[in-house]
């Protein structure tokens, strides 16, 4: 109730704080280094595959941890295709497709399941992407992996792909932020809330699951065809899990549903993985810090800290007279930061 | 997570937490690696004294060559990519130890220049491998790139650094492609030997040893393949017969099932490619569970017996043999000043990853050395890397082949316990100069593709 009540403000307040965060992206390229651009140019990236994380965990209340899988299906696709001769827009096509048929094979496998089980359908099917990177040596090169693919010539600039992945971040936020208030995101919701109630009101909700998946995965290809281009490189490490767990802990970290959580938890793991790393050799340890302090101190992520605040304020006067109900344990944090 | 806690609670968590992290943050900071970075980090008009700050620092017990290097020399910008943090970052760091081995007993002036080392940890990602490759080019605008240490690591840092026009040393990596199918005038593979190469003589030695049949266990990835390729091809080639191939994960904790299967294949050898690490530890654990030792002989890899997980081992591997191309029980000078400095320094023995960057270093110093003038062409000093020859390295005499590969001994080793109770790596026999495509024609090799489980060598 209070969520709609005050999606309103929020949501204007959000639309500020993105206009904001754009324009100061604009300016990034002429006031830091060649390096920190290509750093920004990388959180970008990894934020468009938690942004695919996001749209499930915030509208399905669904966490996947198989999602790099996906986005290295279309980099594989990409990279195979470039390096045998096909042009942009084969390329693309090839990468297109694979992005389509993981995500179907995801979404088929996982449609029927709710929370953990959900969880461990993505973690088995992004090992299978993984297992097979590793072992079809000769079509993707193996632990080797396959070197030598070139950005297409319009932004092989390290300055001008920092803007088409920002126009790609941008457009992708802008795209999963309408999909999400459509009637259809609605229904994600209702979904998301109570499985059974969508059901006896008639809704498919399977179907609905596969729908959101096919979104949710068309994002992840997307991630995955800049991720191969950012580092003109693909290898088994690019749909590890380690990189599907990085991602969804992105997105925790950041706020689960929130517009722009997947660019702060972004920003936070690489700017500690890849810049604070030349200066502090324990980094990882540094990394699990944080992730403790947000999950002790700010539960819905960073990027909720605004909202907890508030609630925190208007739960301290109103506590006593009407208290808070407590969140029951099935919903467990997963369904509790989205809005 | 509701807010019912008490605020004493949550600010005396508050405290206690940031104590905390505040003392993990400068706990975290050790003297070597921030100062290291620290210098790096100054500005461009500071090279010059960060470049002797990194000289008094390293230098350490070779004070002499402070006072010995000449007035002006010029300041020449290593940037050094290993994984000291992540899964592999044991050999990570015995990489890096390695590199600034030589640097201490040797000083760093080498010629016309001065050597400053810059290191960047990539913790076995691609990714940030290639972020801090890009950082330590653009940024730090080193002049040469060693490292790193995996083999998609270092594939794609190598991709870059050609684009880059930036000469790339390999120590560690052993993929056969990095001078093979990939080969460029700019990378250079220093250190270890390919992923074939030293198997190629353990086939025919099992052969020449009456070895007829033989079953093999590599790891399942690109290092394995190529090891077991490289033994099967000639074994085969020979007349042997291979019975079996079994292939084990990456990480794999329990050995029990392959124990099983190579006792009751009926070979007289097991030819066992490991990734080393806790692999070789957790193999052995079976091999001495399943009294593999009454069945089969073994004859190991570079790095199933290798002086990092050795001392895990214990009496169990007392008496086995590999094929590599470093042994620590090599009685030669330069191995006897590699030992008192590693022991002097860390304690222990040398393993090969830390010799693989101390040769490496001892290669690109030699070149350094061959360079008239201040200017660094890249590849002018990559063909100098190549055209240093080393009678008296850890390894033996090396060269290095048109192909930037290393061509030296390989040794079949047989471990023995010391006086001290501790356990090395001896040499039986020596084979010299072994290429990397052994005595099978480049063309023929190139051919076919790279080694995998469908290509496994079989002649």
């Amino acid at each position: 109730m209070t969520r709609i009540l005050g999606a309103g403000a929020s949501t204007r307040l959000k639309l500020a704080a993105a206009l904001v965060a754009i324009a100061a992206a604009v300016a990034l390229p002429y006031v830091v280094s060649h390096y920190q651009v290509t750093v920004a140019s990388l959180i970008l990236v990894s934020a468009v595959l938690a942004t695919s994380i996001n749209f499930m965990a915030g509208n399905v209340g669904l966490l996947s941890l198989g999602h790099a899988g996906i986005a290295a299906s279309a980099g594989y696709g990409l990279a195979w295709a470039a390096l045998h001769g096909f042009g942009l827009g084969g390329q693309l096509l090839i990468a297109g497709g694979l992005t389509v048929v993981s995500s179907f094979v995801f979404g088929i496998t996982s449609m029927r399941t709710n929370g953990i089980f959900f969880l461990m359908a993505t973690l088995a099917l992004g090992m299978v992407v993984f297992g097979l990177s590793y072992r079809m040596a000769p079509i993707t090169g193996g632990e080797n992996g396959l070197s030598g693919i070139r950005r297409p010539s319009l932004f092989a600039e390290y300055w001008t792909f920092y803007f088409a992945v920002l126009a790609v971040f941008v457009l992708v936020t802008v795209a999963v932020w309408t999909v999400g208030r459509s009637p259809f995101g609605i229904t994600l919701r209702s979904i998301r809330e109570s499985e059974s109630r969508a059901q006896s009101l008639g809704y498919n909700v399977a179907a609905y699951k596969l729908g959101a998946m096919m979104i949710s995965g068309l994002v992840a290809g997307v991630a995955g065809v800049f991720a191969v281009w950012s580092i003109e490189f693909i290898s088994p490490a690019s749909g590890s899990f380690v990189k599907s767990a990085l991602a969804a802990l992105m997105v925790i970290l950041g706020g689960v549903g929130t517009l722009l959580g997947p660019l702060i938890g972004a920003s936070v793991v690489l700017g500690v993985e890849h810049i604070l790393s030349s200066y502090i050799e324990r980094w990882p340890t540094v990394l699990g810090l944080i992730f403790i302090v947000v999950i002790i101190y700010a539960p819905n992520g960073i990027g909720g800290v605004g909202r907890d605040l508030r609630k925190w304020r208007v739960g301290r006067k109103r506590r006593r007279a009407d208290p808070q109900p407590e969140i029951e344990p099935a919903s467990v944090s997963l369904n509790d930061g989205s809005d | 997570m509701t807010f019912s806690n008490s605020k004493w609670k949550r600010s005396w968590i508050g405290i206690t937490s940031g104590l905390a992290l505040a003392l993990i943050v400068s706990a975290c900071a050790p003297g070597g690696a921030s100062e290291a970075t620290t210098d790096a980090t100054t500005t461009e008009s500071k090279t010059e004294e960060a470049g002797s700050k990194t000289e008094e620092a390293t230098s350490g017990q070779a004070v002499g060559s402070e006072t010995a290097a000449p007035a002006d020399p010029t300041v020449i910008k290593v940037g050094f990519l290993s994984p000291v943090t992540g899964p592999i970052a044991a050999i990570g760091i015995e990489m890096k130890q390695g590199w600034e081995l030589y640097w201490e007993e040797h000083g760093t002036t080498a010629g016309n220049f001065v050597v400053e080392t810059v290191y960047e940890d990539d913790g076995g990602n691609p990714d940030t491998a290639l972020s801090k490759a890009k950082r330590l080019v653009e940024d730090e605008k080193v002049d040469v790139v060693v490292g790193p240490l995996a083999a998609n690591t270092a594939l794609a840092v190598s991709d870059y650094l050609i684009q880059q026009g930036v000469p790339n040393f390999h120590p560690v990596t052993a993929a056969d492609d990095i001078t093979q199918r990939n080969k460029n005038p700019l990378v250079i593979r220093v250190g270890a030997m390919s992923g074939s190469q030293p198997n190629y003589v353990a086939g025919q030695w099992a052969y020449d040893q009456g070895y007829r049949k033989a079953i093999t266990l590599c790891s399942d990835y690109a290092f394995g393949w190529e090891n077991c390729g490289g033994f099967v091809r000639t074994f085969t080639a020979a007349g042997g017969e291979i019975v079996n191939q079994l292939w084990n994960p990456l990480g794999t904790p329990d050995f029990s099932s392959y124990a099983t299967q190579i006792a009751s294949s009926g070979a007289d050898l097991a030819f066992i490619g490991s990734s080393g690490g806790s692999d070789g530890v957790n193999f052995l654990r079976a091999y001495e569970d399943f009294g593999l030792a009454d069945t089969i002989d073994i004859l190991g890899n570079c790095c199933l017996l290798d002086q990092s997980t050795l001392s895990e081992m214990g009496d169990v591997a007392e008496g086995l043999h590999s094929v590599t191309y470093y042994a620590e029980g090599l009685d030669t000078p330069s191995m006897r000043t590699f030992h008192e400095l590693y022991d002097s320094e860390y304690g222990g023995l040398p393993s090969l990853y830390v010799a693989n960057s101390y040769v490496t270093a001892g290669v690109f110093s030699e070149a350094l050395t061959t360079i008239e003038g201040n200017e660094i062409d890249p590849e002018g000093l990559v063909s100098a890397a190549r055209s240093v020859n080393l009678e008296d390295t850890v390894f033996g005499p090396r060269t290095i082949d048109e192909w930037n590969q290393p061509v030296g001994n390989v040794y079949i080793t047989k471990v023995e316990k010391r006086d001290d109770g501790k356990y090395w790596n001896v040499v039986e026999e020596t084979f010299e100069d072994v290429g990397q495509f052994w005595n099978f024609d480049p063309d023929e090799i190139l051919a076919g593709p790279p080694y995998d489980r469908t290509n496994t060598g079989q002649q």
